[in-house]
């Protein structure tokens, strides 16, 4: 009877057994199935722009949709040569984009460099103070500020200049670039530079020689995300710009849109390439933007 | 009942097999002791008792019930960590309650369970405290609390007396033993320290490489080690090994020519010029006058002192034998001067003698 | 003169200054502006002073609150679904053992899109005549009609806070992500033992590990949500006959279009308060919930 008593207790426990195990081969399913369907949703719409951009514009527009694509660089090539895609200088913006956001990054780094230096070296008084006042000024909308920027560079007469819209962004991005140094520069202990001092260094050639080195992938990255804020920003330059003379390529999407809805081939070849310094920069630069923004992560 | 049963388990990781089809019946409500060197898998072993690490081959059995694919809130056990674990955002009345909560028992009961392991552990003072405000010993103590709260059928420990310094070492090595007596349920330790193994253990399991090499009691271990990795681990200081050949029925040969007869335990298991390892703890090589007082027969050597460990009640003393280094121990003792030479008495009946190249032990 | 001032203060100088010219004063003179009756067109309108009038016609404006509404209404849903979708791709992704790296790399990618750009992906897609979507859901006959994505009310709503959400997912997703990184493994097996369904652990030890990273993506989206503004202008313009008009599209249209500006300043400094209470706040609850974890200051 015992013996019967134990048979039947093994046997639900292999139930039991096994039920766990089938449920994890179940979950297991559904975890990959889950991630890929995520993963479709992030890189479809971006897929399907640079498809379109190889398709003849016939037959992005036909009706009912052909689904077989077929191949063509047309869009490409009006793009580029004589005065761009249905009289859209897409040279001029692209250029206008590059020489705004190399420049702006770069003085945005020194300053945001030296700034970020000073908040993780030095203690001085007001120091939570003026690093919170910094941080709030990032939180005015560009549109928000668009408004007085505009009248203000009327003013002064530069609108519609290179000069301008580099003088905002670098404010834009000053902010961000010392948080993200500041954060750096902490991690390297004081005891390096003090070494070089002792070793013969003043302040300024200890810390080209110690402390940048060691801080070059955070400054880099640093760099990489102030360079796509400029890139990508539209809000300001929209009012701040006026021509061809130092329209962006964010505004000159825009246009493109609203004078041309139908040439939509061209407009995702326009997009296309303003995708592709933005995904190579991406990937460069990921590891360092997550420790950059954690605040230190959760160690304080 | 609440036996635990492992059989012929196997654990791959990948490539690499850390634990090598090893079977181990362990008796309800006994102190038993993993314990090895790094790497042994030991802990691998109690994780998966504990259901934190999947069973590649074999079965493991708790209470009689089949337990592999159990996750281990089904297992009805508890568990204290090597670093406590201990929930940082939680208070210590909070950690200890909290497989209660899980478990949704009533607020009364929490608080009587909770109180009750309190009192044993003597954690009253310490209640409304964050783990971050604690030492390590009360940490250690609160992990033990959170386990005994359950009251489950096996208590797993893994290593939870390394981060504690020496001193708290040995009282909470009390703690635990009482805390046995106290409870009587089936617990499973996992330690690399002998010590430990030795003064916990009512049954020890020596485990090396994947392997288990011996099972027993904490005096069998001592007494009748069955190799020389055995014996070496268990005691302290370890049990010395000098080369030996044996010669016709009844002697060895040490490498300075010296001889002595065969230890009784290995008479007539031995062939003349089988080359041997003869093993003896440094308890059984004293100076005369220094050592307690036995029969039997012993050997005689006079050796030079190398480096004496006064210990207050004992010195050890580094000495030669036949050109190898071994410890030996003094009684009574008194300041020794580098390179003084001793009397020395060995007691054979306690030695071992081991074949040279099974490492194994010669014995009937 | 440089030998004077300590060194801190010339080096933050710059940004000082910087910032200064191009944040504060212009802040400032909008500030002002915002008093006056000030029209782009006719410019010595800024010396006229008017006194609160501007901000009391905004509160008294329809036009003024239905924006608002529609903007806090857009803010809390699009932070909360982000949130929510952010946290469930944090998780899956950290069950994957092999290319994580490859996955974050990816899931990073709609954060760097101009907004502009991911405004103009979703207005491809959701085109009423060749859009994707439609044409998609045509030809697998799930509907019959063209939907109008971008001109209907309610649909142009939806599709607006579905480009902001696959914008804006990311942060969440990513700084969650580095979260359960960091997040140590011994309690939660510990847990485990004690007898915790893996919904149990992740309520009781989980999610309180992740609150601060948590209120850290909610505060860096608080600074970061008026990049709507883009995303509204390039698909919808704010309309169709303002059936989307957001605060900022509003706020744009009466100071570059009607020129008013003295009014459009006003409602900017009604959008930055707005943008600095969020911040404020999630910030707030940043500190909190490191404090709870027993963890020091910044």
């Amino acid at each position: 009877m015992r013996h019967a008593l134990n048979l039947a207790w093994q046997v639900i426990n292999v139930d039991h057994n096994n039920s766990h195990r089938n449920r994890s081969y179940v979950l297991k399913g559904a975890y990959l199935f889950a991630l890929f369907v995520v993963m479709s949703i992030i890189c479809i719409p971006g897929l399907w722009i640079v498809l379109n951009s190889f398709r003849p514009a016939v037959e992005i527009m036909a009706k009912p949709p052909i689904w077989t694509p077929s191949f063509t660089l047309d869009h490409y090539r009006a793009l580029f040569g004589g005065a761009g895609e249905g009289g859209v200088p897409v040279l001029s913006y692209f250029r206008n984009s590059i020489i705004v956001s190399v420049v702006s990054t770069v003085i945005a780094v020194l300053i945001g460099m030296s700034g970020g230096y000073a908040f993780a070296r030095y203690r001085f008084k007001g120091k939570t103070g003026y690093f919170v006042g910094l941080m709030l000024f990032r939180a005015v909308p560009g549109v928000a500020l668009s408004l007085p920027l505009f009248i203000v560079l009327s003013r002064v007469g530069m609108i519609d200049t290179h000069i301008g819209l580099i003088f905002v962004y670098v404010a834009m991005n000053v902010p961000f670039t010392i948080w993200l140094t500041d954060g750096f520069f902490r991690q390297i202990p004081k005891e390096l530079h003090e070494a070089a001092e002792i070793d013969g260094c003043t302040r300024w050639q200890a810390f080209w020689q110690v402390e940048f080195p060691v801080a070059r992938s955070g400054v880099a990255s640093a760099a990489i995300f102030a360079f796509l804020t400029s890139w990508n920003e539209f809000a300001l330059a929209s009012q701040l710009t006026r021509s061809v003379d130092s329209k962006t390529m964010p505004v000159g999407l825009l246009d493109f849109t609203a004078e041309f809805t139908i040439n939509w081939g061209g407009m995702c070849a326009l997009a296309v390439l303003m995708i592709i310094p933005a995904l190579v920069l991406t990937f460069l630069v990921q590891k360092h933007l997550i420790a950059g923004l954690t605040f230190g992560g959760v160690k304080g | 009942m609440t036996e635990v049963v492992i059989k012929n388990v196997i654990k791959r990781y990948g490539e690499n097999q850390a634990v090598q089809g090893i079977n181990l019946e362990i008796k309800d409500g006994e102190f038993a002791v993993l314990v090895g060197p790094s790497g042994c898998g030991k802990s691998t072993t109690l994780r998966m008792i504990a259901g934190l690490e999947s069973v590649t081959e074999g079965d493991i059995s708790i209470g009689g019930r089949r337990v592999n694919d159990l996750p281990p809130r089904e297992r009805n056990i508890s568990m204290v960590f090597q670093n406590y674990a201990l929930y940082p955002h939680m208070t210590v009345r909070e950690n200890l309650g909290f497989s209660l909560k899980i478990a949704k028992l009533e607020e009364q009961k929490i608080a009587e369970a909770v109180n009750h392991a309190a009192e044993i552990l003597g954690l009253d003072e310490l209640m409304d405290r964050r783990p971050a405000e604690l030492s390590g010993g009360q940490r250690q103590r609160v992990a033990m609390g959170r386990a005994i709260v359950r009251e489950p059928d096996v208590f797993l420990f893994d290593e939870p007396l390394s981060n504690l310094d020496a001193k708290l070492r040995t009282q909470m090595r009390v703690e635990i033993k009482k805390l046995h007596q106290h409870v009587g349920n089936t617990i499973i330790y996992v330690t690399h320290d002998q010590v430990e193994a030795m003064t916990l253990a009512d049954r020890i399991v020596l485990m090396k490489d994947g392997y288990i090499v011996q099972v027993g009691t904490p005096l069998d271990l001592f007494n009748q080690p069955v190799n020389t990795f055995v014996a070496t681990f268990i005691g302290s200081p370890p049990m010395n090994l000098v080369n030996a050949v044996v010669q016709g029925e009844n002697a060895i040969v040490l490498e300075d020519g010296s001889h002595l007869p065969i230890p009784s335990s290995a008479k007539n298991r031995v062939e003349d010029g089988q080359k041997v390892l003869l093993g003896f703890r440094a308890d059984h090589l004293m100076p005369k006058g220094h050592a307690i007082s036995e029969e039997g027969p012993t050997g005689e050597f006079e050796l030079p002192i190398n480096l004496s460990e006064p210990l207050g009640a004992e010195s050890i003393l580094y000495t030669e034998i036949a050109g190898q280094e071994v410890q030996a121990k003094m009684l009574n003792p008194r300041p020794v001067v580098s390179g003084e030479v001793l009397k020395f008495e060995l007691q054979l009946d306690k030695c071992h003698l081991f074949d040279s190249e099974t490492t194994e032990a010669i014995r009937s | 003169m440089a030998n004077r001032l300590p060194s801190w203060l010339l080096l933050l100088l710059p940004a000082i200054l910087v910032i200064a010219a191009v944040v504060l004063i212009p802040l400032i003179f909008s500030l002002y502006s915002s008093f006056t009756a000030y029209k782009l067109t006719r410019p010595d309108t800024l010396w006229q002073w008017i006194g609160t009038l501007n901000y009391e016609k905004i509160l008294t404006d329809t036009k003024f609150w239905t924006a608002f509404a529609r903007t806090i209404f857009f803010i809390t849903i699009v932070l909360n679904l982000e949130l929510l979708l952010g946290l469930g791709i944090a998780l899956l992704v950290n069950k994957v053992t092999w290319g994580q790296r490859g996955l974050r790399t990816l899931l990073m990618f709609p954060m760097m899109f101009s907004p502009i750009l991911v405004g103009f992906q979703f207005k491809f897609m959701f085109n009423d005549n060749i859009g994707l979507v439609n044409n998609v859901l045509q030809s697998t006959g799930i509907s019959d009609a063209a939907l109008p994505w971008l001109v209907d009310a309610k649909l142009a709503m939806f599709s607006i806070m579905v480009a902001e959400i696959w914008m804006s997912t990311s942060v969440f997703a990513i700084l969650i992500l580095a979260g359960l990184f960091a997040i140590p493994r011994d309690p939660l097996e510990a847990a485990a033992v004690d007898g915790c369904t893996p919904f149990q652990s992740f309520k009781h030890i989980t999610l309180p590990f992740l609150m601060p990273f948590i209120w850290i993506a909610m505060t860096i989206r608080s600074l970061d949500v008026a990049r709507a503004y883009d995303i509204v202008q390039i698909m919808t313009g704010g309309g169709p006959a303002n059936r989307t008009e957001l605060l900022w599209t509003l706020m744009s249209r009466t100071g570059y279009v009607d020129a008013r500006m003295g009014l459009a300043n006003a409602m900017g400094y009604v959008s930055i308060f707005l943008s600095i209470i969020f911040t404020i706040y999630f910030f707030r609850k940043l500190s909190a919930s490191r404090a709870q974890l027993g963890m020091a200051g910044n």
